[in-house]
């Protein structure tokens, strides 16, 4: 177990955006959270790396080698930002400062985690480049300089940067055609296996969430309504929410399938 | 192609801001090089009172004897020095409470909001005014006035700059990379403003020059024998029909500078366009 959230509430004045929402994240599992628009989900994950907003108040416990993360004052929960848990967004071109290199951004980071020689920050941006399969050069350019997919990928790279525990993908193919989309998840399920780190994946996608999680939990109005391993939801699923979410999901074709592994 | 249309598109094709530009160098040039010593602005010669162009005063010179070009170039010296004075310290006061207002938010954002609304709620001119007129007239206390009047809106400005590219995932993603607020507020956020802030600050430089000129003008800011321009204006009020010429020059320049001021800072709007700026 890597991540533990227990009785996890966040508020806004009266109204409850998640409720008391309990759920672990083992080491390496690509655990799925799934749901509609407005369900809560993305402030469940912003929960976890305290990047809510001032007018929002979480409340309850977030477990992380055995203390509990929303009591970790500023500088400490900035030092587990980005080495311990790391991001990933829907929004690629927003992702990077529009003025500031790929390349840029990475020594930032690297330099703020205390990796202070140059020829070290460079072997492990270049091996985070050719990671995720871009070349090397492509991290002299500028954001708008890329495409949508390319961008995704260095979005993937710097989030892996540091070699993160868990990684959070919230919605991080939505923005993206089908093929693309595809190709990334598959790119980060192999980065998944070599560096180990778990992956809270976030999304409405059934389909993606049936080819490549290990755990998936339902989420519906701010609660967690199911929750289980992948075989346990897809074949015997329990709550009429949850098979109304597999009857509305479209079939994969095989052929996208092939393509998607060249 | 309407009339306007066409005339718009060649003045763009003119390049005024190339033409401001020049201008403005070259005047300072002149104020700062040219004459440097050749007389003396405050010495007073009444035998010599009111006098036409000669080669020794080559713009003549006013109702005390002094010279008119000596004293309209030093008064270049002292507006356009002045107005830059004002225009810094609006800045480097403004910045900074618009950065923290709009990353602290809560009541300090508020608190300052108010503050704000207060100074937009009257016209620059007349605050001045009121300012200059209760600490007493002279340049120091004038340039105090503007300097409160306008970091309201520089503030303004950063603060609603930092509220609208905070909500942006890149600030997020700098945030989750854990970095500190002070780093992600100078690599990440200031480039963004310093280019607005430019383009503010070039828009506000005729004005400010106009309003200390105004000031000076009605007695409240620089007193004579000063060679400000609007002081000159003033003083030459009452040989406003014998000798018009001299409310002529200060006048003329003052329109020189503002223009070319004003036409720079459209220039450097339109360059700055955000909405330009992040395109493939």
């Amino acid at each position: 177990m890597i991540l533990a959230i227990e009785d996890l509430t966040v508020s806004h004045g009266e109204k409850k955006i998640v409720d008391k929402v309990s759920l672990t994240i083992d080491k390496g599992e690509w655990f799925a959270l799934v749901g509609q628009s407005g369900s809560g989900k993305t402030m469940l994950s912003q929960a976890i790396g305290q990047l809510l907003g001032t007018n929002l108040r979480a409340s309850g416990r977030i477990m992380y080698q055995g203390d509990n993360v929303l009591e970790y004052p500023k500088e400490k929960m900035n030092q587990l930002r980005g080495k311990a848990i790391s991001y990933i967004f829907q929004d690629y071109h927003g992702s990077f400062t529009p003025f500031l290199t790929i390349q840029q951004h990475m020594e930032e980071y690297l330099q703020t985690h205390g990796v202070h020689q140059k020829t070290q920050r460079k072997e492990m941006m270049k091996e985070a480049m050719e990671s995720v399969g871009l070349e090397a050069s492509f991290a002299k350019r500028y954001s708008f300089q890329l495409s949508g997919g390319q961008l995704q990928r260095a979005s993937i790279a710097l989030a892996l940067l540091l070699e993160p525990d868990i990684l959070i993908a919230d919605e991080a193919t939505t923005a993206l055609d089908s093929v693309s989309a595809h190709r990334i998840l598959s790119l980060l399920q192999d980065l998944q296996q070599k560096k180990g780190c778990a992956i809270l994946f976030i999304t409405h996608d059934w389909r993606h969430v049936v080819r490549y999680s290990d755990k998936i939990a339902v989420m519906k109005d701010g609660k967690i309504i199911e929750t289980g391993t992948k075989q346990k939801l897809v074949h015997q699923p329990e709550h009429a929410y949850t098979k109304q979410l597999i009857q509305a999901a479209p079939t994969l074709p095989m052929r996208i399938r092939e393509v998607s592994k060249s | 192609m309407s009339v306007l249309a066409h005339s718009q598109k060649r003045i763009k094709k003119a390049k005024v801001w190339l033409i401001s530009i020049i201008l403005l160098i070259v005047l300072a040039a002149i104020a700062y090089t040219f004459l440097y010593l050749k007389h003396d602005a405050t010495m007073t010669d009444v035998g010599n009172r009111l006098a036409s162009p000669t080669w020794g005063h080559p713009l003549g010179t006013d109702h005390l004897g002094r010279d008119v070009l000596t004293r309209l170039l030093l008064g270049f010296r002292l507006t356009v020095g002045y107005s830059l004075i004002a225009l810094a310290a609006a800045v480097i006061i403004g910045v900074p409470f618009g950065l923290m207002a709009g990353l602290r938010g809560g009541w300090v954002d508020r608190l300052f909001m108010r503050i704000a609304d207060g100074f937009l709620a009257f016209p620059d001119t007349v605050i001045a005014i009121v300012l200059s007129g209760l600490l007493g007239p002279g340049i120091g206390n004038l340039l105090f006035a503007i300097v409160l009047v306008k970091w309201v809106n520089y503030a303004r400005m950063v603060r609603s700059t930092v509220l609208t590219e905070v909500q942006k995932d890149y600030v997020t993603i700098a945030r989750i990379n854990g970095l500190s607020t002070f780093t992600i507020m100078r690599k990440h956020l200031l480039p963004h403003i310093i280019g607005n802030v430019l383009v503010l600050a070039s828009l506000d430089f005729g004005k400010i020059i106009l309003l200390i000129s105004s000031l000076s003008y009605i007695g409240l800011g620089a007193q004579p024998p000063t060679p400000e321009w609007g002081a000159m204006l003033n003083e030459s009020r009452p040989y406003f029909q014998a000798n018009p010429e001299m409310m002529v020059y200060p006048g003329l320049a003052i329109v020189a500078v503002v223009l070319a001021a004003n036409v720079l800072g459209d220039y450097l709007r339109d360059k700055f366009d955000v909405k330009k700026e992040v395109q493939p």
